[in-house]
């Protein structure tokens, strides 16, 4: 049952070192030699007219006021004018959004702010969408860069077959400038490094799960920055998720889409989406849920998938789709389960900052109640404002300055709270807030882990299958 | 397993923020959650805290009521301020002095204040922002208003003219003028606000310069002679206080602000502040997310709510407790609902009384007395909510704020006092409940 | 005796505006009168169809193929009040093939190009139609604003030296002897643009020749000089949605019947309609089954409609004409064809002739067929040039095209301004002076707000059939404000103030229709602002009492 493959040789020959980028997603085993495909966004993709979506609008602005980029950057106008104004105006015939569609970092903060149901990320996202096909010029530096971004998942896989390489050349200055010159890639930005050891490779290696239990199983969507660069993360779920006597599956599965649809590549997100949907669909056929540990990669799924695509089953993936956390805490007594753990010191003081896609899934006030359950930690929540990176948002080089801006007020809050570690559940976040203040920085499952598993070193975990509090059966919600 | 605490509202406008505030209040011990779906209608309010400033179903034109306590005692039974006494309205408020702290003023007396409006009347009101403190209309310093030219909601000297015709006892004048650092005409506020609130670096005729600098450049050479200068509220969203300070000192005039329609900064930053208190008070806050059903127990003559469920991107998440309290709004705020054929409470389905024929929901008067602004449940003294017959809906619910009916607020200049007052002793029956 | 005026038309409508369009080409000195506002009566009271003429198809050929003439007429003269939308006449499984086919050949027999689609053709051309939809005529229908068609007539007839006078109510003919020689008016803040304020007065105008172009009124005009003009208003009401459901004018393919018609108009999109006599055209019920009856009915069509956002109704009086002892019933079986009445032949009372009947497609060659009429009285020769003579916005199309500039307006409001101006955009647009949008829902920007207001005075009403702006979502609830602060400071306050409150109460009296669901949530909203936020309900300025500032709080 553990399917997991070794990210296959991508075969993505190493002329362009300069492109390790961010986002989600993992390699579907590509076929070797892979060069982008020509993209054909529309007509094929069938025309969404989102005109409706504007009856729920009552002009009160409130969107406005929660967009971290119209805040900082006037040219901007706002997920109001973006949303309900542009859709209205438009006739069936009319293709030309306004080019300001693509400073939208999607951090889709309007849609939980709208008091009305306005959808509002739908019509950025399809908006953006038309204004690429339609409107950008395929040929650009912008359209490639945007293309480069938005399929970490394609160049990933290289990197992380010579990680130590890749992350030498990344690193250096020269390259970094290339990114800046040729693509438009910010050269203020570190690259994220890769792991020696993909969490995939480490499951094959472990001989995949540890746990088999047909009534408890859940497939995990760890999203391809779990993978490649950061597997601690994947493995303490593992770890906690075993604790609780579950079967863990990690299923094959792409890219979540989500810097496809930042920017605009939505055939490219159909695709993946559409590998995404058909795998973990089959998941749940085998009595699985879809815990995702990435709170963009479940963003995606739950909203973005129904939104945007009608495959088959796909709103049946949204609606078994879960956060790591929440899942715990609605089917376990996880709050019980960590009454008095402790964790090292390493944990003891937290900066917590809540992306803006754990807000728009209500759990921006999750993490800081599951942490103040273990003794001994203090951890402060950072505010509610965004932290201006955004997916590959911030990776471009002309959004780099308003990134940082956008991230100034999280970076003050930070620097303000007494703590020298960061805690997200979002890795670009991450990386934000360790840019932005030199923090270093966890997720929350790796604090879960130390309170609940204690051993960090994955080979052990297994011990803990069937023990600990978190056993009994799993109490449906209704 | 069902999410649980004590206290569960619903609703995170004035009206639940200031329910779950009380509610942990009144039970120290006892877990308080608020949670919210959208963003709360506080962001389209003026952030004024208005009493009563008018009598209701009064006849066409009103003077304002200067004591709103007094008038308090004189209205009908039905007003939600009449269900929970005039006592509970003053403690209320007191309740939100406290919280407020410094960033309120209005507490010293029990007259209403006169804040002029952006579009140049004036508005009773008994607690207001102390950004709008400098400006009000019932004190006689001489004032020059500013408006800026990419900000069409304020006409400065049209408001100033106004506010000269409503008869107020002062000299106003009125300057529009370009706002530095703006560079595109459809900037929202919180682009205005930050640029003040970051003292960002912007172009000016002279050179390079902070914004609040360049503002007040911009300014000084209008002034003549007024003691005190006021602007559309956009001056600043984090640090409001600080622009103001800075505004003033480089005009040698107080600043004050002028309180806006929607998006409304002084509402957002009266939600900041109840959140902030919401925190500290150790609520917890679950928000973004919608309750979409209920289950009841009925031990005895009363059904009471066993748990409600709340929907997360089609995950339903059951939320347990012992008391809950319904703060959903009004007609804006969706906590009332409508179709062609009724008028609902969307959540509990508690009893809302509404003319049959739709036609009778309004009177052709725009500014007439509107039947459907008086839509809402019809609470007992407790402020639970009543059914068609007069019997509490659930024994554990209660209701606060613009879901109730019986009162017009936009016509009484009511709202934020009502929410208060109902939020307050909602809040407090709850806590009080589960102890 | 010397004349005010060669010819004093009486109606503000298409027809009226029309006619002194006509005659003010032929070199005819012409005025004309309106009692409010260029359109209040009939023309900005229709649901915006461009017939294509296969609505009259089957009932009447002769309409059917004038329609189909003018159809092409306008889109070259009109073409930025035009929208070539395309019509289709939809057939449900209840509705008859026999009609159908009747329909499709009519069409062919009158010239208008008709071409059948199956169901899943026309769904693939209007997605939102019904899945039982089983068949379609696409037609050319189209879409006209007729709110800007007649103010451009208006605006070229002054532009030929004609006098335009709204606001200015006829409350007498003049009358010696069998002769009429002009009318005497009220004027409401006039002569001139209208200023809220300013004190009325009273004018008598004279005329060689009368054209009474009031439609549904022209029997209350008839009654001043003791002419029977026996016009048989029938009211219909039109029920205007938040969006464009539809980008093809959606007709029902049967005989005749309520609420067959679907029209997209500008953002919105009209439903349409009834057809029901009515004694007066001033003083009628606007009822609530009226309303419903769009709703359930053309959700048969397209079903969204069910769910869908409606933002205002309103209702409109046809100004239908049969000659006396005709006697038809119902009046949807009342010709749609136009009559001249001259009160010299008829009547024997020279000076005046009535138009009445007729609608709104053919405005351009009734106008024309009435300026012959008047011409010949006078002896004028020149000939008509109206259907070639583009109006003014539509002199060059190209502007409408590709490559319209922006004016440094975000893409959707550039272009909407200049399909509403067309080749006024850059007149218009054109300023070194910041431009912020005054409307957000319609995309209407200050610089095209003070063009309107340079046309029409302080007349924000007047402003907003020429710009669109307050006729969106919020229905002014947010932008009136805006509207009535840039007539400041070129007119005072106490007129900025009245102007607000005749736009913000003429904007409630549509939606009091639409008030349930969102629309009622709007009006809330809308209420709050203006009232708690603003207190424009107790503003002290409209007081007859003075508030005593002394007895509030002044401040710690």
């Amino acid at each position: 049952m553990s399917d997991a493959q070794r990210p296959s040789d991508d075969g993505v020959s190493s002329e362009q070192p300069s492109t390790g980028g961010v986002g989600g997603g993992d390699s579907d085993s590509g076929d070797g030699n892979d060069e982008f495909e020509p993209v054909q966004v529309f007509p094929e993709a069938e025309e969404m007219d989102l005109r409706p979506g504007a009856d729920s609008c009552y002009k009160c602005s409130t969107c406005d006021t929660n967009c971290p980029v119209a805040e900082v950057d006037d040219e901007f106008p706002g997920p109001k004018f973006q949303g309900p104004e542009q859709w209205r105006l438009k006739r069936q015939d009319d293709h030309d959004i306004d080019d300001s569609v693509m400073k939208c970092s999607n951090c889709m903060r309007c849609d939980s702010a709208c008091p009305s149901s306005v959808p509002l990320s739908q019509m950025h996202n399809t908006a953006r969408a038309e204004y690429v096909e339609e409107n950008m010029s395929k040929f650009s530096r912008e359209y490639l860069r945007n293309r480069v971004l938005a399929n970490y998942r394609r160049l990933a896989p290289l990197a992380s077959m010579f990680p130590r390489t890749a992350n030498f050349v990344m690193g250096r200055s020269v390259t970094k400038w290339l990114g800046e010159k040729t693509l438009g890639i910010t050269s203020e930005r570190d690259f994220p490094e890769f792991a020696t050891e993909t969490f995939r490779e480490w499951w094959t290696d472990r001989g995949g799960a540890n746990v088999e239990n047909e009534d408890k199983r859940i497939a995990y969507f760890h999203g391809c920055y779990s993978n490649y660069n950061t597997p601690e993360v994947a493995k303490a779920l593992v770890h906690v998720y075993e604790h609780f006597g579950y079967e863990v599956m990690v299923p094959e599965q792409s890219c979540s889409g989500t810097p496809m649809f930042a920017n605009g590549m939505l055939e490219d997100a159909r695709r993946a989406a559409e590998t995404n949907v058909r795998e973990l669909a089959a998941a749940i056929e085998d009595g699985a849920d879809v815990i995702a540990s990435c709170s963009s990669c479940s963003m995606s799924i739950r909203q973005e998938y129904p939104e945007l695509f009608d495959f088959e089953n796909t709103e049946d993936v949204a609606a078994n789709t879960w956060d790591a956390v929440e899942y715990l805490r609605v089917h376990e007594d996880l709050m019980g389960a960590l009454e008095n753990t402790t964790v090292g010191d390493e944990f003891d003081d937290m900066a917590y900052h809540a992306p803006c896609h754990s807000r728009n899934q209500g759990l921006d006030g999750q993490t800081i109640e599951v942490m103040d359950a273990i003794d001994g930690i203090d951890a402060h929540d950072v505010g509610d404002s965004c932290s201006g990176i955004s997916g590959t948002y911030g990776w471009k080089e002309e959004n780099y300055e308003t990134s940082m801006k956008i991230g100034e007020e999280m970076f003050e809050h930070m620097d303000a709270a007494e703590a020298e570690t960061g805690l997200t559940e979002c890795p670009t976040c991450s990386m934000q807030m360790e840019h932005g203040t030199g923090y270093e920085i966890k997720h929350t499952l790796e604090v879960l882990e130390a309170a609940l598993v204690g051993d960090r070193d994955g080979s052990g975990s297994g011990s803990h299958a069937s023990a600990g509090a978190g056993t009994e059966t799993a109490t449906e919600s209704n | 397993m069902a999410i649980t605490d004590d206290v569960l509202v619903i609703g995170g406008g004035l009206a639940g923020a200031t329910a779950a505030l009380a509610a942990s209040d009144a039970a120290e011990d006892a877990r308080v959650r608020l949670v919210t779906y959208k963003q709360s209608t506080l962001r389209h309010a003026s952030g004024l805290i208005d009493v009563l400033g008018y009598a209701p179903s009064g006849d066409g034109q009103q003077q304002p009521i200067a004591d709103p306590f007094t008038a308090l005692e004189s209205l009908p039974e039905s007003h939600p301020y009449q269900r929970v006494g005039v006592d509970a309205v003053r403690e209320a408020l007191a309740f939100f002095d406290e919280v407020a702290g410094d960033a309120y003023a209005g507490a010293h007396t029990d007259r209403n204040a006169l804040v002029p409006t952006h579009g140049g009347t004036v508005k009773p009101t008994a607690r207001y922002p102390v950004s709008t403190a400098e400006g009000l209309a019932s004190d006689d310093r001489d004032t020059l208003l500013v408006g800026f030219k990419t900000l069409p909601d304020f006409d400065a000297p049209l408001a100033a003219a106004h506010l000269e015709a409503a008869g107020a006892p002062f000299d106003a004048r009125g300057v529009t003028l370009s706002f530095p650092g703006i560079g595109r005409d459809d900037a929202k506020v919180t682009r205005y606000a930050h640029l003040l609130d970051h003292d960002e670096r912007v172009e000016t005729l002279t050179g390079e310069t902070g914004a609040r600098e360049a503002i007040a450049a911009t300014v000084k050479p209008h002034l003549d002679g007024e003691s005190r200068v006021g602007f559309p509220a956009i001056l600043g969203d984090e640090h409001p206080t600080a622009v103001r300070e800075a505004l003033s000192d480089a005009l040698g005039a107080d600043v004050f602000e002028v309180p806006m329609g929607p998006p409304s900064l002084p509402g957002l930053r009266l939600e900041d502040l109840l959140y902030d208190a919401l925190e500290s008070a150790g609520v917890r806050v679950t928000a973004g997310v919608p309750v979409v059903g209920h289950e009841t127990t009925s031990e005895g003559m009363t059904a009471a709510i066993d748990h409600v469920v709340v929907d997360r991107h089609g995950a339903e998440i059951p939320h347990e407790a012992d008391q809950y309290v319904l703060a959903t709004g009004g007609l804006v705020g969706k906590g009332i609902e409508s179709n062609r054929k009724r008028v609902t409470e969307p959540l509990f389905d508690c009893y809302v009384p509404h003319a049959t024929d739709r036609y009778n929901w309004f009177v052709d008067d725009v500014f007439g007395e509107q039947p459907y602004a008086r839509f809402g449940v019809v609470p007992d003294t407790e402020l639970r909510p009543l059914d068609a017959d007069d019997d509490p809906e659930f024994s554990n619910l209660r209701a606060a704020g613009a879901v109730l009916g019986g009162y017009d607020y936009a016509a009484e200049k009511s709202g934020a006092g009502v929410s208060l007052a109902t939020g307050y002793v909602a809040g407090t029956h709850a806590g009080e409940a589960c102890q | 005796m010397a004349h005010d005026t060669a010819v004093l038309v009486l109606g503000g409508g298409s027809t009226g505006c029309g006619i002194a369009r006509d005659l003010a080409m032929r070199g005819v000195d012409v005025t004309l009168v309106e009692r409010g506002n260029l359109t209040d009566g009939t023309t900005g009271r229709m649901h915006g169809l461009l017939h294509s003429g296969g609505r009259y198809a089957v009932s009447d050929q002769a309409s059917a193929t004038e329609c189909i003439e003018e159809n092409e007429i306008l889109r070259e003269i009109a073409s930025h009040c035009v929208e070539e939308t395309g019509g289709l006449f939809v057939q449900r499984p209840e509705d008859s093939d026999e009609y159908f086919q009747e329909k499709l050949e009519g069409c062919r027999d009158c010239g208008i190009p008709a071409t059948v689609l199956s169901g899943r053709e026309a769904r693939g051309v209007e997605p939102y139609l019904a899945e039982d939809v089983s068949r379609a005529i696409q037609v050319p229908d189209g879409a006209v604003d007729p709110f800007r068609l007649c103010v451009a007539n208006a605006l070229d007839a002054e532009r030929h030296g004609a006098r335009i006078e709204t606001h200015a109510e006829v409350i007498d003919l003049l009358r010696d002897g069998d002769e009429i020689y002009g009318v005497e008016v009220r004027h409401d803040s006039g002569p001139g643009k209208r200023t809220h304020k300013s004190p009325g007065t009273t004018e008598e105008i004279t005329a060689e020749y009368v054209v009474n172009a009031t439609g549904a009124w022209a029997g209350q005009i008839g009654d001043m000089a003791d002419l029977d003009v026996a016009v048989r208003p029938s009211k219909g009401v039109m029920t205007i949605m938040n969006v464009r459901q539809v980008d093809t004018v959606i007709n029902r393919c049967r005989p005749k019947g309520d609420a067959d018609i679907i029209v997209p108009h500008e953002t919105t999109a009209i439903l349409g309609t009834t057809d029901e006599e009515v004694a007066d055209p001033d003083d009628y019920p606007e009822e609530q089954w009226e309303v419903d009856m769009m709703i359930d009915t053309l959700s048969e069509l397209v079903p969204i409609l069910e769910e869908a956002r409606t933002i205002r109704s309103f209702w409109g009086v046809r100004p239908l004409y049969e000659p006396p002892g005709t006697g038809t019933q119902d009046p949807t079986d009342i010709t749609r064809d136009f009559f001249l009445l001259d009160h010299d032949e008829r009547d024997g009372v020279s000076g005046m002739s009535s138009i009445v009947g007729g609608k709104f497609t053919t405005y351009r060659a009734m106008a024309e067929e009435i300026t012959d009429h008047v011409c010949a009285k006078l002896g004028v020769s020149a000939t008509c040039a109206t259907a070639e003579e583009p109006l003014p916005g539509s002199e060059d199309i190209s502007v409408l095209e590709e490559g319209m500039d922006d004016f440094g307006l975000r893409s959707p409001i550039a272009r909407r301004s200049n399909q509403r101006l067309g080749s006024r955009a850059a007149d218009v647009l054109e300023t070194d002076e910041p431009n912020p949008v005054v409307c957000e829902c319609e995309g209407v920007t200050r610089a095209e707000v003070q063009d309107a207001i340079d046309q029409s005075g302080s007349d924000l009403n007047a402003v907003r059939i020429r710009t669109r702006a307050s006729m969106g979502n919020c229905q002014g609830g947010f932008c009136c404000q805006n509207m009535a602060t840039e007539l400041h400071p070129r007119y005072d306050e106490a007129t900025v103030r009245e102007a607000l409150d005749e736009l913000f109460q003429e904007r409630w009296k549509g939606e009091r229709h639409a008030l349930w669901g969102e629309q009622l949530s709007q009006a809330m909203l809308n209420y709050a602002l203006h009232a708690t936020t603003m207190n424009r309900d107790n503003d002290p300025a409209g007081a007859s009492t003075q508030v005593d500032y002394a007895q509030f709080d002044g401040g710690a």
